[in-house]
């Protein structure tokens, strides 16, 4: 996966009206990082078939 | 007096029925109490003590004239101040709802007091609900009541609600349940707590934190008092479409304090093999007590709660964002800088990952269905540690150090993304003298089975009568 920068987080958080300090850019690089990663792994989940699921919902 | 705060709400609402106890003394008990230790524990935001007071003198005339009463007549609880209140404060633990007054109940505020509670106050809490140690930097953060001498966590994000019941200024409270934020502050206050199967109780006018993982569930001292409170929230709400139709069981009635024949599963590999060994010493013993009172106990593996942190990550992140974006586009600095900062993550996770996110728990929900196939509850501890101090970062769990927040959510979040229900009960004390919990976890829709098992524990064993040193 491509290395996020902050500069590049600026600009994806400016295309959705965020105007973000370089404080919380900064706090908020790693976690979105992690996030990144996190998500990463769970190409090792087999989904196929499987359908988004959020909720019961017994009537 | 003082012995009324540490009565069971379902002692209390008979020696009440019985006329033996009036509501207001009830009351005024609670209320002295607030008086006496809020201003360290910090539990509540805002007490409601004249109109508490008014209630209990109108649950008392109704006794006087002999009216029909209800479950809960006259018994106080305390609100997790998520909970819309007609009139009165409703904050999130957030500055942005600093003066919210909302214009009508929550659908389960509404049940509660038609039941006969007496509402004592809104409890404090992690700001919106955003973190599972029940910090708050703008009301404070609630004291655990059991170290007197440091500052430790009560676990969160309904740290007020853990704080008040087990230090007897609250006979029972709500909490709300995004990721464990009932169970974890019931295993870190040494208290009881079930999160309720998705969709079993209704949560309209609940401030929502994510809305495919947010559940509502009550907080007490025992799982007999669970079971009195749930059994007067849950059901069918038409103001909440994901509730179920599904009939409430009288979970009372179901506690008969058998677990004779029940099959246990011991969730070994990712839960008790990373516990803190002191924690861990206390899980096995709490499962040989309920073999010792016939229950049979196996090891079960799931594979797919590793992958819960992902999961959640990509479904509570956006749905936290989605909620917030107009508040964090408008007002940031409003916001605690913790909380702030983990809302604005849910701006940069895509739809795809949502997405995936939401098929992930679909895989994970089938695993731990085909485990409670073959058994009729799964254990494990709530939290892989104690409670630690505010602002440790890191635990030592066994051989290692971990970080503190992570290891927090380990073990409670995998049952909100499957949504089955699951209680935290307290199963003994740490050298420290601190409480760890024993989480169990049932089929769907089958919280009767849970809180017998919790009761039948709770009959065998007295870790949830203690009192901490800060209440003694």
């Amino acid at each position: 996966m491509e290395h996020l920068t902050i500069d590049a987080l600026r600009t994806m958080a400016r295309a959705q009206g965020l105007e973000l300090s370089d404080e919380d850019l900064a706090a908020v690089l790693p976690l979105v990082q992690v996030g990144r990663g996190l998500m990463e792994s769970l190409a090792a989940v087999p989904l196929d078939d499987v359908e988004p699921s959020s909720q019961f919902r017994i009537f | 007096m003082t012995d009324l705060v540490w009565k069971s709400m379902v002692e209390l609402a008979r020696l009440i029925a019985s006329k033996e106890v009036s509501p207001v003394e009830v009351v005024e008990a609670h209320l002295s109490r607030i008086a006496a230790l809020d201003g360290t524990l910090k539990s509540y935001i805002t007490v409601m003590g004249d109109s508490a007071l008014q209630a209990a003198k109108a649950a008392e005339a109704a006794v006087t004239a002999g009216d029909g009463l209800g479950p809960l007549h006259g018994v106080p609880i305390g609100l997790k101040d998520v909970y819309c209140t007609k009139g009165v404060k409703t904050t999130g633990g957030s500055k942005i709802l600093a003066d919210w007054a909302p214009t009508e109940d929550a659908t389960v505020v509404s049940r509660l007091t038609a039941a006969g509670a007496i509402v004592l106050g809104k409890l404090n809490m992690h700001e919106f609900a955003y973190g599972p140690e029940g910090l708050n930097p703008h009301y404070g953060t609630p004291w655990n009541p059991w170290d007197k001498a440091t500052h430790r966590i009560c676990g969160g994000s309904s740290s007020g609600s853990g704080a008040a019941v087990a230090a007897g200024i609250a006979p029972g409270a709500l909490g709300s349940d995004t990721g464990g934020s009932i169970r974890i502050p019931a295993s870190l206050c040494g208290i009881t707590g079930i999160k309720p199967t998705y969709g079993r109780v209704s949560r309209a006018g609940v401030l929502p934190l994510a809305w495919s993982l947010d559940h509502v569930g009550p907080m007490c001292r025992t799982a007999a008092d669970c079971a009195l409170m749930l059994g007067a929230m849950a059901g069918y709400d038409p103001r909440d479409p994901t509730t179920s139709v599904l009939p409430v069981p009288d979970y009372l009635a179901a506690l008969t304090g058998q677990v004779k024949g029940l099959r246990i599963g011991v969730l070994r590999a990712f839960y008790l093999e990373s516990t803190d060994p002191a924690v861990r010493a206390l899980v096995e013993s709490a499962v040989k007590t309920l073999e010792g009172l016939g229950a049979s106990a196996q090891e079960v593996n799931l594979e797919l709660p590793k992958h819960a942190a992902a999961a959640s990550y990509a479904v509570i992140s956006p749905e936290a964002y989605a909620y917030h974006e107009g508040w964090i586009k408008t007002r940031p600095r409003d916001y605690g800088s913790d909380v702030r900062q983990r809302l604005l993550v849910g701006a940069f996770v895509s739809g795809a990952d949502y997405l995936k996110g939401q098929r992930v728990r679909a895989v994970m929900r089938d695993e731990v269905d085909r485990a409670l196939a073959r058994l009729d509850v799964l254990v494990c501890a709530t939290t892989p540690m104690p409670a630690p101090a505010v602002g440790q970062k890191e635990v030592r769990i066994g051989a290692e150090n971990q970080p503190v927040r992570p290891n927090l959510i380990r073990f409670t979040r995998p049952f909100n993304m499957t949504g089955h229900p699951a209680a935290s009960v307290p199963c003994g004390f740490t050298a420290e003298g601190l409480p760890a919990g024993l989480q169990i976890i049932g089929r769907p829709f089958d919280e009767a089975t849970v809180l017998r098992v919790a009761d039948a524990y709770q009959r065998a064993t007295d870790w949830h009568t203690r009192r901490p040193p800060v209440a003694s």
